[in-house]
């Protein structure tokens, strides 16, 4: 036996022989298997969703000026949204947020060679957004969605009405935070015509599989090890932790 | 309706109401929280699995000089491993790996703020990693294991002799002798699989040519991730994953997964950060 430390304290780990180590492995690795297929499985299911047709146009502020929903896709035909806790007059982006856009400017070029653009979306103004980007180093496009209804159509953002009245959707049911900003991910298509689909939205645990850094973290013996009263309590904007 | 294209033709598409998308959303979402559930459960098995004591000694060449195993906790407890395809025979790393290094290359600093240490290993000479690494722009610590037993025992390194008498067992299960004969003499090893266990492996030759390599000398490298736990001075291997098992760890995918298209991929289509144009629209300099 051997010791490992987690949060709930000292645990005792079973030590074993190479031999019994292989059985176990390959035992966990059929139902790896069945949990890849799974998924595999649902990301067909995904992009078998229907489309809606976005008919109203909203205009972005970003770092090219004036942008609508159709020129966010630069000459790529999808675009994918993520949808960043950044409201007017935060100051600063959300750190879980921030968490999961350390991720993003290593996939933006793999993802442009794949027919696809992604942007990060925010409603706090350009002008809050621009100092906050610039002390986090990202190059990903950033663009603000302030004056628009953007965010409260994809159910990123909620008036004070909505949350006053018990009537704010997050992630498909009653929001359950006293929040007006909250996280996800969204996805479009652009047809030849120009014409703009909306394909698919996903929050809160959705966009789990997005921060990889907790498919890292999956591998290890502690696992997630966090906080149960507030799971994130660890995280940092990257610049915070001590080297 | 509306019209998709895809690699493999125009398709249509069903484009409904605000209200009826809805409903379909809503049947979806309730697959994906179970599917969110399977993967915690998973990982609950995953850290059941119990533990292998390591007794060898290997040394890692690094920027610290000389170092054991131990060392590379680096005052953490728990040690990520990414094993990068990198042969002493190789010009350049795997571009399938660096796609996935280009990931944690950004996060690692928050993996060493959760008590755990991530390094990639790779058996090419430890300068030749240096200047790779360089050029890729990358500061996460990269160490070699040159000369050492240890790719081999971590089973992501095979001999030409394995090659050629069958003794190549990779992912927990043995691999036909004709997939190395085939390599060997210069063939055709892998087909494009759309999702199969060896999707993004294939074809090895085009990955070889990348590498600067032939093919039999690019496959005695494979990919794979690998978790350690130091505990009262003793290392243990907790766990270790292989070709689609790393799927999860390659950024890129998960945010693919949830494109209008998916994957939507015939052939290799991935390319070194440095060989995209700004928007990766085009490829500047392939092989």
């Amino acid at each position: 036996m051997a010791k490992l430390k987690t949060r709930d304290g000292v645990k005792e780990h079973k030590v074993v022989s190479e031999k019994e180590w292989v059985k176990a492995r390959k035992q966990l690795l059929v139902k790896e298997k069945k949990f890849s297929k799974l998924r595999d499985e649902l990301n067909k299911q995904r992009r078998a969703l229907p489309w809606v047709k976005i008919e109203k146009e909203y205009v972005f502020e970003g770092p090219d000026g004036k942008e609508t929903l159709a020129d966010l896709f630069g000459d790529k035909s999808q675009l994918l949204a993520y949808h960043f806790m950044f409201g007017p007059g935060w100051g600063d982006g959300c750190p879980h947020c921030s968490f999961w856009a350390d991720h993003y400017d290593s996939v933006t070029r793999h993802i442009g060679a794949r027919d696809a653009t992604l942007v990060v979306i925010s409603r706090a103004p350009l002008k809050e957004i621009k100092p906050f980007k610039r002390r986090m180093g990202w190059q990903f496009k950033w663009v603000s969605s302030n004056g628009t209804d953007f965010n409260f159509d994809l159910n990123a953002s909620f008036t004070p009405e909505q949350i006053k009245n018990g009537t704010a959707i997050y992630n498909y049911a009653p929001l359950d935070m006293d929040i007006d900003e909250r996280e996800g991910a969204s996805a479009f298509y652009k047809d030849s015509k120009g014409d703009v689909y909306h394909t698919y939205s996903t929050y809160a645990r959705g966009i789990d599989l997005l921060n990889t850094t907790y498919n890292f973290i999956d591998l290890t013996a502690r696992g997630r090890d966090e906080n149960p009263e507030q799971s994130q309590d660890w995280v940092r904007y990257h610049d915070e932790y001590k080297r | 309706m509306a019209q998709i294209k895809k690699r493999d033709g125009v398709k249509k598409h069903k484009v409904v109401s605000q209200k009826e998308w809805l409903a379909a959303r809503i049947k979806l979402l309730k697959e994906e929280k179970e599917l969110t559930r399977l993967s915690d459960k998973v990982a609950r098995r995953r850290q059941e699995l119990p533990w292998l004591r390591i007794n060898k000694k290997y040394q890692f060449e690094t920027e610290e000089g000389t170092v054991s195993l131990a060392d590379l906790f680096r005052g953490r407890s728990q040690i990520l491993m990414y094993h990068f395809m990198f042969g002493p025979d190789y010009s350049a790393g795997c571009p399938a790996c660096s796609s996935i290094a280009d990931g944690f290359n950004g996060f690692a600093i928050h993996l060493a703020n959760h008590d755990v240490m991530l390094w990639a290993v790779s058996r090419a000479p430890f300068a030749k990693l240096q200047a790779y690494k360089r050029r890729m722009g990358w500061s996460f610590p990269w160490a070699s294991s040159f000369n050492s037993d240890f790719n081999s025992d971590l089973g992501v390194y095979f001999t030409e002799k394995q090659q050629l008498k069958g003794g190549v067992e990779y992912n927990y299960r043995r691999e036909p002798v004709a997939i190395a004969n085939r390599a060997l003499e210069g063939k055709e090893t892998g087909k494009w699989r759309k999702g199969g266990d060896d999707a993004g492996e294939g074809p090895v030759s085009e990955m070889a040519a990348r590498c600067g390599t032939d093919a039999a000398t690019y496959i005695r490298e494979r990919p794979g991730m690998s978790a350690f736990v130091l505990e009262g001075g003793v290392v243990y291997h907790a766990y270790s994953t292989f070709s689609r098992g790393l799927d999860g760890l390659w950024g890129m995918y998960q945010w693919l997964d949830r494109a209008p298209k998916g994957r939507n991929e015939t052939g290799i289509w991935f390319r070194r950060r440095d060989e995209y144009s700004k928007d990766g629209s085009k490829d500047c300099c392939s092989v």
